[in-house]
């Protein structure tokens, strides 16, 4: 077997390729914004959506006392805070 | 950062050729390998400022290029698992209709048998036979045993051979 890859490039292939690859670091600097801009973008998409549907329900089914206190026991308040909470608010 | 676009321009005119040569080995194509080659530099100017010379700059650059060459050769292989073609085909296919394979029917041969190999048993052919590597350096650059790497080499070099002779 002869040592010698059996392939060939376009002519002058390796006279403009290290042009191209020095561009690299340029290219780079200008563009490196974009992915910020992305994530910001998308925060904020996500932030209207949620708006949009906590809105959109509560606008539609306003809680009654009874699941108002249900969600306040399960989020761990305690009797005695809750009974604080009522008679301030009475 | 001026300091450096400079090493990093060092790099591209020491060793974007050999590099180029490295991954075409693997790869087989023409275009696939340019566009790599691109890919490979922009992952070296993103690392370039935590390159601190552990290792020696080329042992570092052959990592990289050969890490990305597996990746793209593993994704290769899924999509024509997708795509239901057989890799044989799929051989055949980069084989055949390069504009820029200029070897004679010895030749061709040869490069079928190495588009045959596994990725990784051709990745250590190719390092030990065409660019002449030590294998302690091939064992740096890829993280394996030189023991594994020499059996590799040989179950590789035999089907190689194997695959000239029968085609003979």
């Amino acid at each position: 077997m002869k040592k010698q890859l059996p392939y060939s490039t376009p002519s002058g292939y390796f006279d403009s390729l290290p042009s191209r690859l020095t561009e690299i670091p340029s290219r780079r600097s200008r563009f490196n914004l974009v992915p910020y801009l992305a994530l910001a973008v998308s925060f904020a998409l996500l932030v209207m959506l949620g708006n949009f549907i906590l809105t959109k329900s509560t606008a539609s089914q306003p809680a009654s006392d009874e699941e108002i206190i249900e969600y306040l026991i399960d989020s761990g308040m305690t009797l005695a805070q809750l009974e604080d909470a009522v008679i301030i608010n009475d | 950062m001026q300091e450096q676009e400079k090493y990093f321009n060092e790099l591209v005119k020491q060793y974007s050729e050999p590099l180029y040569w490295h991954v075409r080995a693997m790869v087989g194509s023409h275009e696939d390998t340019d566009d790599l080659l691109q890919e490979i530099f922009i992952k070296v100017w993103n690392a370039l400022d935590r390159f601190r010379g552990d290792s020696d700059v080329f042992t570092w650059l052959w990592r990289i290029a050969t890490n990305e060459t597996l990746s793209f050769l593993r994704k290769a292989r899924v999509r024509a698992a997708l795509s239901f073609s057989a890799l044989d085909a799929q051989a055949e296919r980069i084989s055949d209709p390069d504009p820029y394979f200029d070897g004679d029917a010895a030749m061709r041969s040869l490069r079928k048998a190495l588009l045959k190999l596994p990725d990784k048993q051709r990745l250590v052919f190719t390092m030990r036979y065409y660019e002449d590597l030590p294998y302690e350096t091939i064992s740096e650059i890829t993280g394996t045993s030189v023991g594994a790497l020499k059996a590799s080499y040989h179950i590789a070099y035999e089907k190689v051979k194997q695959h000239l002779l029968e085609s003979d």
